[in-house]
């Protein structure tokens, strides 16, 4: 038991913010707010040199096999520097791919990820925004040796930039909830297919995405048909969590930006940091953010061994989604007048840990899971041990085995 | 990072709640309850030596502290999950709260050596001295004062709120020195017997008491109390540290004992019971578990208790680390006491006005304790160091934001 960063972990931590600090300045992030890609080609290769996009991939695809908590801190610098780069979508699909992809998929997508050459991405969201398996309404008919997919996607990160994106849909007509899902790597290129780019909050890259009979081969399936809903419900714990660390970095940077310009900013002849109202506010901030790293990092930690984490990983998303949204408030309200101003760069946080405190699911949505695994499963609980993990009763394979 | 306990503490903890199962018992349980307000001897009884001697022979007491003086040469988290599993249980195994740590950093060899082991078997018991009626929060005002007369001291003044004043064998005592000084540089840390004459213990009854609370609730009890000194003469070995210097002393010491097992629990404990009671009850054919809105704030508190306890994990490393908190046992005794008072109070609006049933009553709930708990809650943001002044510490230790105090006067100027 020791909860914080050991030497290898700060190493990383700090190099990665070393290296943003001098690659990737506020300038750079304003301008790709209206980059039709939506990040520097350079950069990305920059990364991969780094090794970011292969952290955590297999060692024959050209990856460092190095574990998930290590692509936690990078992907937590990635936040703290605004850095616009699509790590995080990349990691989400290929980390999937790496885990339940065939190994030809793994040789076939794998290595250009690693080098830098690809942007990734994936597609669960459709009309309801939820991340539960009854959302997913895409129908997939099987035809000749492949499926053809029908239907549309939301709020799909970077597909603009995407060379491929990993779709979830329905191969098992009438088929409801977690039954009949299908996982799917779709060339965004493909006959069919067709986006409209969102205007986010986030000045970020999500497209509403058509397929209209797309065709994907049937090498092209992650898993068995009809049975993906436990790789899916995987993806979408590894991105939520990553997405957690991305986001509480960024809320880090947002927040100590609040406690510099309290210092020199003064009224009634002293700075505002010696008004108790500010330090109150101050010290909640960081007991805020300083909360959900301790969850974020519990939540990796467990998935690195192999232990089931569905219900920490909800536990992390459901208080930073509130937790960091409040703290870049929070901050916005130190600052004053100025904070609002386009031109002032505290926005370029504020508007990015909006955003992503409202993807891969609300607070509501993530504590209903809690809520499921704490009170509809038997037994009593204990803080600090083990909760029922989140089955079905009559499920024969416990979630655990599917890690 | 590691966020497991070793096998080996796991199994030190399977033994610990097998070795309770078979040990403890209602009476005991009510004894070491410090606030118990019953008047009797002071120190243990017998029983209670008796439990402590079969716990110090398994090795579980004082499993942090040194070997030489009786303890372990153990590990802070082993030492850690033992208290956790007595407090669950409703004991605290702790040695008297902040004085075995200040003895063993700012004692004299004489002192570690008589107190300690002593404190570790519970021979020796503390209670604490510090707040005074005019002295709380701003504790360095303090009046209680010492004054040299040869060998001796001779203390006079008032203490406030001394929780166990009337079973615990000494005092813990925070008095001023030097009344000349500047008002940190002018106390000194003393400690003595209680039966040494001139002390008088008056009790001061809470609002948990009659009906009493039961065992387990969140600052639980009945009893606390005010403390005279009338020339009370002490000899200068009493003085802890030197003379004059006694505020680091004492300050050090509370750091300490804002963080562990006693403030987790005592913070997270309804969470679990409400999750448990949930499950298994109803009200009628009302199911309060199927409630939406009780599911998500349940949820929404699982998650804040989490926090409680992975804040508590980390004050454990820091100390494991043999490093100094910052600002983080100040975060933690924010997040902690004022979760407990949330949770309380999100009960209340589950359960409605069985939440106002209190100990004894009919159809009151699991002894009343979520009611006690409405009256008691909000103490755990109060001692120790109250949340705001713990958000003043996080500001200023932690982000180095200025005092307020110094610089409205520099401002005024």
């Amino acid at each position: 038991m020791d909860v914080l960063l050991d030497d290898d972990e700060h190493l990383i931590s700090d190099s990665a913010r070393a290296f943003l600090a001098g690659e990737c300045s506020t300038k750079l992030v304003r301008e790709m707010e209206s980059d039709d890609l939506g990040y520097p080609a350079e950069l990305w290769q920059k990364a991969a040199e780094l090794g970011w996009q292969g952290m955590c991939l297999p060692e024959n695809v050209g990856g460092s096999d190095m574990p998930l908590v290590h692509l936690g801190l990078v992907l937590h610098e990635v936040g703290r520097a605004v850095a616009p780069l699509p790590l995080h979508s990349t990691a989400v699909a290929s980390l999937t791919i790496a885990h339940d992809g065939t190994e030809d998929q793994q040789s076939r997508y794998l290595p250009p990820v690693a080098m830098g050459e690809t942007v990734l991405t994936w597609a669960f969201t459709e009309v309801d925004p939820r991340p539960v398996p009854e959302a997913v309404q895409m129908q997939a008919r099987e035809q000749g040796d492949g499926f053809v997919l029908d239907g549309a996607k939301l709020f799909v990160d970077n597909f603009n930039a995407a060379d491929h994106c990993l779709v979830v849909a329905r191969t098992t007509p009438d088929s409801e909830g977690e039954a009949g899902l299908t996982l799917f790597i779709v060339d965004t290129q493909a006959k069919g297919i067709s986006h409209t780019p969102l205007v986010t909050i986030a000045k970020d890259k999500q497209s509403e995405v058509l397929f209209e009979n797309v065709y994907v081969a049937k090498e092209d399936v992650i898993g068995t048909p009809g049975e993906a809903w436990p790789i899916v419900e995987d993806m979408l714990d590894r991105g939520t969590v990553l997405l957690c660390a991305q986001m509480l970095g960024a809320a880090r940077k947002d927040i100590e930006m609040a406690f510099e310009y309290s210092q020199f900013r003064e009224a009634f002849g002293i700075p505002i940091a010696a008004f108790q109202s500010v330090q109150h506010m101050c010290a909640d901030m960081v007991v805020w953010v300083d909360g959900g790293d301790l969850l974020t990092y519990e939540a990796l930690w467990r998935i690195d061994q192999g232990l089931p984490a569905s219900v920490e990983v909800s536990q992390a998303k459901a208080f930073c989604n509130e937790k960091c949204e409040a703290a870049v408030r929070n901050s916005q309200i130190i600052h004053g007048g100025i904070g609002f101003m386009m031109e002032f760069d505290l926005n370029l946080w504020f508007r990015r840990v909006s955003a992503w405190c409202m993807r891969m699911g609300t607070s509501l949505d993530h504590r209903a899971r809690i809520a499921h695994a704490l009170i509809d499963m038997p037994g009593t609980v204990v803080l600090g041990r083990p909760i029922p993990v989140l089955v079905q009763e009559d499920d024969a394979v416990p979630a655990s085995a599917s890690r | 990072m590691d966020f497991a306990f070793t096998p080996q503490q796991e199994t030190l903890r399977r033994e610990v709640r097998q070795f309770i199962a078979e040990n403890l018992n209602d009476e005991i349980v009510e004894e070491m309850d410090a606030h118990a307000g019953a008047e009797r001897p002071r120190g243990p009884s017998s029983e209670v030596s008796a439990l402590f001697k079969k716990i110090h022979e398994r090795g579980w007491l004082g499993i942090a502290y040194p070997k030489e003086y009786g303890g372990q040469d153990g590990d802070r988290v082993s030492q850690y999950i033992v208290e956790e599993e007595f407090h669950r249980a409703g004991i605290a195994i702790t040695l008297g709260g902040s004085g075995a740590p200040a003895i063993l950093a700012a004692g004299t060899e004489e002192q570690k050596q008589y107190y300690i082991p002593r404190l570790i078997n519970r021979e020796i018991t503390f209670c604490l001295g510090f707040t005074e009626p005019h002295a709380g929060a701003d504790l360095a005002s303090l009046r209680c004062s010492a004054v040299r007369d040869g060998e001796d001291f001779v203390i006079n003044g008032q203490k406030m709120y001394t929780t166990a004043a009337h079973s615990a064998t000494h005092i813990y005592l925070m008095a001023r020195t030097d009344r000349d000084a500047k008002k940190h540089d002018g106390i000194s840390i003393f400690i003595f017997p209680m039966d040494t004459p001139g002390i008088t213990v008056r009790p001061l009854w809470t609002i948990q008491n009659n009906p009493t609370a039961p065992v387990g609730t969140t600052y639980g009890a009945s009893r606390t109390n005010e403390t005279f000194f009338d020339n009370v003469r002490v000899h200068e070995s009493c003085l802890l540290g030197e003379e004059n210097k006694g505020w680091r002393v004492g300050a050090m010491g509370l750091n300490l004992d804002r963080v562990g097992a006693w403030r987790y629990l005592i913070s997270v404990s309804r969470d679990e019971d409400i999750v448990n009671w949930v499950k298994n009850n109803q009200f009628g054919d009302y199911s309060p578990a199927k409630n939406p809105a009780i599911r998500d704030k349940i949820a929404e508190l699982w998650v804040e208790a989490q926090v409680c306890r992975l804040m508590t994990m980390r004050s454990m490393s820091i100390v494991e680390r043999g490093d100094e908190f910052t600002y983080e046992g100040s975060a933690e005794k924010v997040w902690a006491p004022e979760h407990g008072v949330r949770i309380t109070e999100a009960i209340t609006q589950m359960l409605g006005p069985y939440t106002t049933l209190l100990n004894g009553s009919p159809r009151a709930i699991d002894n009343g304790i979520f009611a006690h708990n409405v009256m008691g809650s909000f103490q755990s943001g109060i001692n120790h160091g109250s949340v705001q002044v713990m958000r003043d510490q996080v500001a200023r230790r932690g982000l180095g934001m200025p005092s307020s105090r110094k610089s409205t006067t520099a401002g005024a100027r």
